[in-house]
């Protein structure tokens, strides 16, 4: 017991060596600082899908993932879209690709993209609502608060999976969907996916449909930059608190704008994997929107001396800087 | 003879003649107004960088440059020259070809504009067409073709008028920035420019060269923000000097211009260091925002400022023939064509504090950008410098009055015209300003 204890400490603290290493190694070796944070940031993603690995070989990851989902965004927003999802991290990586064969990304028009928007928060609300309807169409055979506590927290479709849908990793810890040897392999949603749709569908019928989640979601994001995160349910959750006008305070992370230094020149505004154009549009202070992601490319790509700047609990943590000049304090 | 003049629309009849003797003088009176305001400039600055020698000789629009460009275009390079600040160069750069700005700068020939258009309309464009009547400027009579930007009413008739003498091809320009249409109609625009630059030259614009073109002109905006920055803190170099090297751009080789400039910083930093300064360091910060001021004869009101008593020292301004040049870097995400192409045109259309522009807040971007500069370049006080008929910077003047009032800034409205004969009473006024400014500073 104690030996295993000491082992996953081990693995722990090798990964986390490993990750610092690559930062300073990022940090040091790209001093183009437009594309500095980037890179960075693809090397969380890669650290994180393995973190979530390790984590889901634990049973209580359940558990722990919530909390994560919960409480965190409260005080940074959707830093978790932009920086930890690994579903995220899948998209960039088909981004990459289209970059490497040179085709032109496409944009939303930007009502679709708002539409989009305000869909993830129906999309939420019908998957939270979905065991009650089918407890009342089917009624187990007593049906008080524990019972329907229990339907919201594990029942036969687990609602609050969906939550963690985006962050299953490719190769799961447990029984998947496709086996190869003994590997299983898997993709955020198509467990659900699957689990819904063999309601109505034969077998046949279901692999189909997942399948064509699955191609669905490579082909969008081939054409279309980080397509899911602009209705990802899990990522309106990580926002629906924010909006609320008590927790303006909450957001601890998140990105300033000083309205006399911006030319607007609508670089944050094209650059945006998610087609965000408050940075852009609003005057100065702080960007109020629960679409943005920090995915901070945009506090990236500012050419103007400290005119986005990400602040973390009062303290300005990044911003944008001249890129053109290479930085001189390192 | 005859038979040329009778398909020109605008431009009357002028002999041989008397085109020769008109241009043999202004050339002579433009050659020795050149070597006089480099004279003065070397006599203000105590000790002026020796890497300005380089800006010195390029400013001579008679001398090394046109040779230069001259001899590109025998061996087949193209030359295109634009009239705004707004032509897409990476274009043009991206076909191997050369860009020039030609808007003049002389006084002479503002005078035989008048022929063509009444005097109320703006100088510069009564200047351009004079020098174009008179073939006096030389990067005017070289170029090619010229891209018109259809930004202000002078500009888009001057384009007209040019037509009956070189290909002129228009790019329509949106009047709100940031609408989306506006942005599609841009971009076409851009588009449409690339395919005619694409026939004139005969040479295809691709990634590549695009991009190394776009690389080209971002090494430019760095050279040139860091001579800025340089400005911002005790004055090391004097106003006019740091107005030429940024002018010297518009028809300089850009590779060659970025590499003298970075070599000007450099001196510039070890001149800090050395506490080296130009004029005193208590001298007052004054800065220009208004109608471009171009070299050679329009050189007046900076002279007058930095050979005012008492003196002021320029370290900023907001003029599309300086600062507003260079200042914003084209920015591409993806260096894909597309992306590359929407980069050039927001970074012209979007970036542009032009008054020709409007919005649902009025031209804010302007008074954003002269509220940074003034708190940035801790500036002492701003001239508000019009032509006279320029209807858009001079309706403009009450809102930037309002707004730097309220921040306690003198502003100073000063029209004038491209004329000499107003030197005397524009230095009574500019010296009184400047005269108030330290006023200020005393109490």
């Amino acid at each position: 017991m104690l030996m295993e204890i000491l082992g996953e400490a081990l693995k722990l603290t090798v990964l986390t060596g490993l990750a610092i290493a690559g930062t300073l190694v990022i940090l040091l070796w790209k001093k183009n600082l437009a594309t500095k944070v980037t890179y960075l940031r693809f090397l969380i993603q890669l650290v994180s899908v393995v973190a979530f690995f390790y984590i889901f070989t634990y049973p209580i990851w359940q558990l722990f993932m919530l909390i994560v989902i919960l409480v965190l965004p409260l005080f940074i927003g959707r830093f978790f879209c932009g920086w930890l999802c690994p579903f995220a991290l899948y998209m960039d990586a088909i981004t990459l690709i289209r970059k490497a064969v040179k085709v032109r990304y496409r944009v939303l028009p930007d009502k679709l993209n708002k539409f989009l928007h305000n869909f993830r928060y129906v999309l939420l609300l019908f998957f939270l609502i979905i065991p009650f309807v089918l407890a009342v169409l089917n009624p187990p055979s007593t049906l008080d608060l524990s019972v329907l506590l229990a339907l919201l927290l594990a029942g036969p479709f687990e609602p609050l999976r969906i939550l963690v849908g985006p962050i299953i990793p490719l190769i799961v810890p447990w029984v998947g969907p496709l086996a190869i040897g003994n590997v299983y392999f898997s993709y955020p949603y198509v467990q659900e996916v699957i689990l819904y749709s063999e309601i109505v569908f034969s077998e046949t019928f279901v692999t189909i449909i997942a399948l064509i989640f699955v191609a669905l979601t490579v082909v969008g994001s081939f054409f279309v930059r980080r397509i899911w995160c602009r209705f990802c349910p899990t990522g309106s959750s990580l926002a629906v608190l924010n909006r609320f006008r008590g927790f303006k305070w909450a957001p601890a992370l998140h990105i300033d704008k000083n309205e006399e230094k911006c030319t607007k020149c609508g670089i944050c505004k094209r650059v945006c994997p998610v087609q965000v154009t408050e940075v852009y549009e609003q005057k100065g202070g702080k960007i109020d929107t629960s679409m943005c992601m920090l995915c901070m490319r945009c506090v990236e790509m500012c050419p103007y001396e400290g005119c986005l700047k990400v602040n973390l609990g009062g303290k300005t943590v990044f911003k944008s800087r001249n890129w053109l000049e290479p930085s001189t304090i390192e | 003879m005859k038979s040329e003049s009778e398909h020109r629309k605008y431009v009357p009849e002028i002999s041989q003649k008397e085109i020769d003797e008109l241009r043999t003088t202004i050339k002579a009176a433009s050659q020795k107004i050149i070597a006089e305001n480099i004279e003065r400039m070397k006599k203000t600055a105590e000790n002026r960088p020796e890497e300005m020698q380089y800006f010195d000789d390029i400013a001579d629009f008679f001398g090394t440059r046109e040779k230069e460009i001259r001899e590109a275009k025998e061996n087949g390079k193209k030359v295109i020259g634009y009239m705004c600040l707004l032509a897409p160069t990476e274009l043009i750069l991206a076909a191997d070809a050369i860009p020039v700005r030609v808007n003049s700068g002389w006084y002479d020939t503002a005078k035989l504009g008048d022929r063509v258009v009444p005097v109320e309309v703006c100088p510069v464009v009564r200047s351009t067409i004079g020098a174009k009547m008179i073939g006096l400027s030389p990067y005017l009579e070289l170029s090619d073709a010229l891209i018109n930007l259809l930004t202000c009413d002078g500009i888009t008739k001057l384009g007209e008028i040019l037509s009956d003498y070189k290909p002129v091809w228009t790019m329509t320009i949106p009047r709100v920035k940031d609408s989306a249409q506006s942005l599609r109609l841009w971009n076409d625009e851009i588009k449409t420019t690339k395919s005619q630059i694409e026939t004139l030259t005969g040479n295809k614009i691709d990634r590549k060269k695009l991009r190394s073109a776009i690389e080209l002109t971002q090494k430019a905006t760095k050279a040139f923000r860091r001579l800025q920055e340089i400005r911002k803190g005790a004055p090391v170099i004097m106003g006019r000097d740091a107005m030429l090297v940024n002018q010297t751009y518009m028809w300089d080789d850009i590779k060659r211009w970025t590499e003298k400039t970075e070599a000007l910083c450099d001196e510039l930093e070890k001149r800090v260091q050395k506490k080296m300064w130009a004029c005193p360091p208590d001298t007052l910060r004054v800065m220009v925002t208004g109608t471009p001021m171009i070299w050679p004869d329009n050189w007046k009101l900076p002279t007058l400022i930095e050979e005012g008593t008492p003196q002021g020292v320029l370290v900023a301004d907001e003029l599309c023939s300086s600062e507003r040049l260079l200042y914003d870097p084209v920015g591409v995400d993806e260096w894909n064509m597309n992306d590359m192409y929407n980069a050039i045109g927001e970074r012209y259309l979007m970036a542009s504090t032009c008054p020709c522009f409007t919005s649902a807040d009025g031209n804010e971007d302007r008074i954003n950008w002269l509220l940074n500069k003034i708190k940035e370049w801790n500036i002492q006080g701003v001239i508000y410098y019009v032509h006279r008929g320029c209807m858009l910077y001079a309706m403009e003047y009450t809102r930037v009055k309002k707004v730097l009032d309220s921040i306690n800034v003198p502003v100073y409205y000063l029209d004038t015209e491209y004329t000499r004969e107003d030197v005397g009473q524009m230095k009574t006024r500019v010296e009184a300003f400047l005269e108030m400014l330290s006023a200020r500073i005393d109490i």
